[in-house]
């Protein structure tokens, strides 16, 4: 009898404690004191205006979450340092986030209600997640849309209306070590063959074609993107992605997904290439110790050189993805993205100022000084390259009949995730070509058509 | 007149006793609500919530959910890759009881052993515990890399050149490389449990078994293990329902990969809920996992309150 008293007492007392904690309840005593207070008050058009003023000339905390690193990292610094001289009330929070967790951060702090105000994103599939779920402020009428490039911001545009400002974009070629090409006698191949042909003669000479490390899955994903363009042309992914035409269980995909078992087998990757990290430098570590000749990836490596091994800088050269004989797609198509793109949370308390700080972000100063600096192509219009690698880059991008945005961030997470598994499952010769494009094809079936 | 009385002073007496009962009524509630409002709203609540979560298709991040009854538990079953990882769970928690108890017991014992320096042992035996997992993990996936790793070094250089393989990198020998590594994180913690038993056993007991002739081994087997039989079923059940609830280094040294082969129960979750945006999925393995590590549970129980029956 008495324990059952007690335990009843303590779930009354926890159902109270619930009571109190209840989301409606917050938004009442938010409501409330502002209709009485507007309700007391003046009720004229001044008594309004003056609460506006207040409002701006209030003390406001902003939260930037990004994932930017060296050079970058100190564009997007110098950027919030500008934006807080000209709005002196503003405090920014920066948060550097880890690339990899970042993704899952992000979306915890989005669904547990307390995401930053300015938050970065890839465009795409994984920002269209957010839009779908009424996340993201819609701020096409607080940029300038026609000071982007526009391949650049159609990543961010969904239905019309923008959703983020994009700063650089990033095309990813394959980047070799010129010295050792020079010592093995290589040049720069211009069919799939010649690059066959390279990975033969560096296993022979006892030297990782590829340096790659594919733990993280996205630096695999490079290799399907281009064999699959190479050999299905540029047409291929829209029309599996949009359902109209071939799918991603198609000839070319297996095709593609053959081939990069071939390259396995050939050894044109490092042991255990599954277990190795990008985020903690495995892969680079090859190329800079000069046991690896060559790793496709994106113009951020650049980057990276320059913050870890800067003496390595000028052993850097780099070649697009080969074409394959008899395939449809050409050398001069490329595979990139967009990165930054910086976006307003729903949730943010002073999205206008929010925005602000997104046109500062997103400004052609941030996007020179990121150009310079960091090695990445500027997404905003306008910028004069200092860099001659990034003139380069910038002019191949300009080049380039077809860009392929990178198919993890393109398609919805869900079925990014079945990619990227199924890729790094090829790596590991673990499934065969058919089994491996006939799941991602059925998860598309499952995801995009439903 | 006596009867009365009598009745009387018993009404007085149970009164007395009943205000008494109802002070520390009070007292009691007072001690125990503030814990148990926090258990409440952070474990029980969770439990049901989670379930509650687990019978809808829901993203996590929106307001649009679905609900589907029991639809995902039936998908769960039918799913390989929820298989593979409670295989690899209760991988595991094998690996766990017959290798961090057993190093852990050993361990301590040695500590009792009249070598000079014990100090210094007695600190290197338990570094792997102070570290951060994250550090163990980074430091871990150094070790195995298949081209330049320390591992493979050492096989090499003690002519063993055919079992060099990339140890995480490798679908087959990926989850055996990560639960050593948890033997070698969790080990030192059952032996300072162990070492702390052993001190508290009264030194008359070995006196006495040193009179009456006993050996080493005797003495370990007939004082020093079954005194300590409470501490290691206490240690088998925290070994278990940690290996079951296991996350930490998985998700650092191999994310649940290469191609799922090291997934386990709380990073496929993980990987459902946060990455995938299955809210409703995801729940539906974590209520799981919470009814698999309540049956493990009860089953211990019962075993060892079937021993104590024996006894």
């Amino acid at each position: 009898m008495f324990n059952k008293k007690l335990l009843w007492m303590m779930l009354a007392a926890i159902l109270l404690i619930f009571a109190a904690c209840g989301p409606s309840d917050s938004a009442d005593t938010e409501d409330t004191p502002d209709n009485s207070t507007e309700d007391t008050a003046t009720e004229t058009e001044e008594g309004s205006e003056d609460n506006e003023m207040e409002a701006e000339s209030e003390e406001a905390t902003l939260t930037l979450w990004h994932i930017e690193t060296g050079p970058s990292e100190e564009a997007i610094e110098t950027a919030v340092q500008r934006f807080e001289e000209n709005n002196p009330n503003v405090t920014v929070e920066v948060s550097q986030q880890e690339n990899d967790p970042y993704k899952s951060q992000l979306s915890v702090a989005m669904g547990g209600g307390n995401p930053p105000d300015i938050f970065h994103s890839w465009g795409g599939g994984w920002l269209k997640q957010f839009v779908d779920s009424d996340q993201v402020v819609d701020i096409t009428d607080s940029v300038d849309a026609s000071i982007y490039n526009e391949a650049a911001l159609s990543v961010s545009t969904f239905d019309d209306q923008i959703y983020g400002a994009p700063v650089s974009m990033d095309v990813v070629p394959v980047f070799y070590n010129k010295d050792m090409f020079e010592e093995y006698g290589l040049e720069e191949p211009e069919t799939y063959q010649d690059l066959l042909d390279i990975v033969q003669t560096l296993t022979d000479n006892d030297v990782t074609p590829f340096a790659l490390a594919n733990q993280t899955k996205w630096t695999g994903s490079f290799y399907l993107m281009y064999l699959a363009e190479r050999i299905g042309g540029p047409e291929l992914f829209n029309e599996a992605f949009e359902r109209s035409g071939r799918t991603f269980d198609d000839e070319a995909y297996v095709e593609a997904g053959s081939k990069i078992q071939e390259l396995v087998d050939m050894g044109a990757f490092p042991e255990g290439v599954n277990g190795m990290n990008y985020d903690t430098g495995q892969s680079r570590q090859m190329l800079y110790t000069e046991s690896a000749a060559m790793m496709t990836m994106g113009g951020w490596l650049v980057n990276n050189v320059r913050d870890e091994m800067p003496e390595f800088e000028e052993k850097l050269g780099f070649f697009l993805f080969p074409s394959v004989e008899g395939g449809e797609g050409a050398k001069n198509h490329v595979v990139g993205g967009v990165s930054p793109v910086f976006s307003v949370a729903q949730q943010s308390e002073h999205p206008e100022i929010a925005a602000e700080l997104v046109n500062e972000l997103a400004s052609l100063e941030t996007a020179t000084e990121m150009s310079n600096n960091a090695g990445s192509i500027s997404a905003v219009n306008g910028v004069e390259y200092e860099d001659s690698y990034i003139q380069e880059m910038s002019e191949l991008l300009e080049s380039s009949e077809a860009m392929q945005t990178y198919y993890d961030q393109t398609l919805p997470p869900e079925l990014a995730q079945v990619h990227l598994d199924t890729t790094q499952a090829l790596f590991g010769l673990s499934t065969t070509p058919e089994e491996a494009m006939a799941e991602v094809e059925a998860s598309a079936q499952e995801v995009i058509e439903e | 007149m006596n009867r009365s009385q009598e009745v009387s002073l018993d009404t007085v007496r149970s009164g007395v006793r009943k205000k008494k009962k109802n002070k520390d009524t009070w007292a009691i509630i007072g001690f125990i609500a503030p814990a148990f409002i926090i258990y409440g709203v952070y474990v029980i609540y969770s439990i049901f919530m989670t379930f509650y979560y687990s019978m809808f298709d829901w993203t996590g991040i929106d307001a649009n959910m679905v609900f589907l009854g029991l639809e995902n538990y039936v998908r769960l079953f039918q799913d390989g890759v929820f298989w593979t990882s409670i295989q690899n769970n209760f991988l595991l928690v094998i690996a766990s009881l017959f290798t961090q108890l057993p190093i852990g017991l050993i361990m301590a014992l040695l500590l009792f052993s009249p070598i000079k320096g014990m100090r210094l042992f007695r600190s290197v035996y338990f570094m792997p515990f102070l570290m951060s997992t994250v550090a163990i993990g980074i430091l871990f996936i150094f070790i195995y890399e298949g081209n330049y790793g320390l591992l493979n070094a050492v096989l090499g250089a003690i002519g063993l050149e055919s079992l060099q393989t990339a140890w995480i990198g490798k679908e087959s020998t990926a989850i055996w490389a990560v639960i050593a590594t948890v033997c070698w994180q969790f080990a030192p913690f059952y032996m300072i449990l162990f070492r702390a038993t052993i001190v508290g056993i009264p030194e008359e007991l070995y006196e006495a078994a040193d009179i009456d002739g006993a050996s080493g081994w005797q003495r370990f087997k007939s004082i020093t293990l079954p005194l300590l039989m409470p501490i290691i079923i206490t240690s088998a059940i925290l070994s278990v329902i940690g290996s079951l609830k296991y996350f930490d280094l998985i998700y650092v040294m191999t994310g649940g990969g290469p191609n799922n082969s090291t997934e386990l129960m709380a990073t496929y979750m993980y990987k459902q809920t946060f990455t995938n945006f299955n809210m409703g999925y995801g729940s539906s393995i974590s209520f799981s996992m919470f009814i698999i590590a309540l049956i493990v549970t009860v089953f211990i129980l019962l075993g060892d309150r079937s021993r104590r029956g024996n006894e």
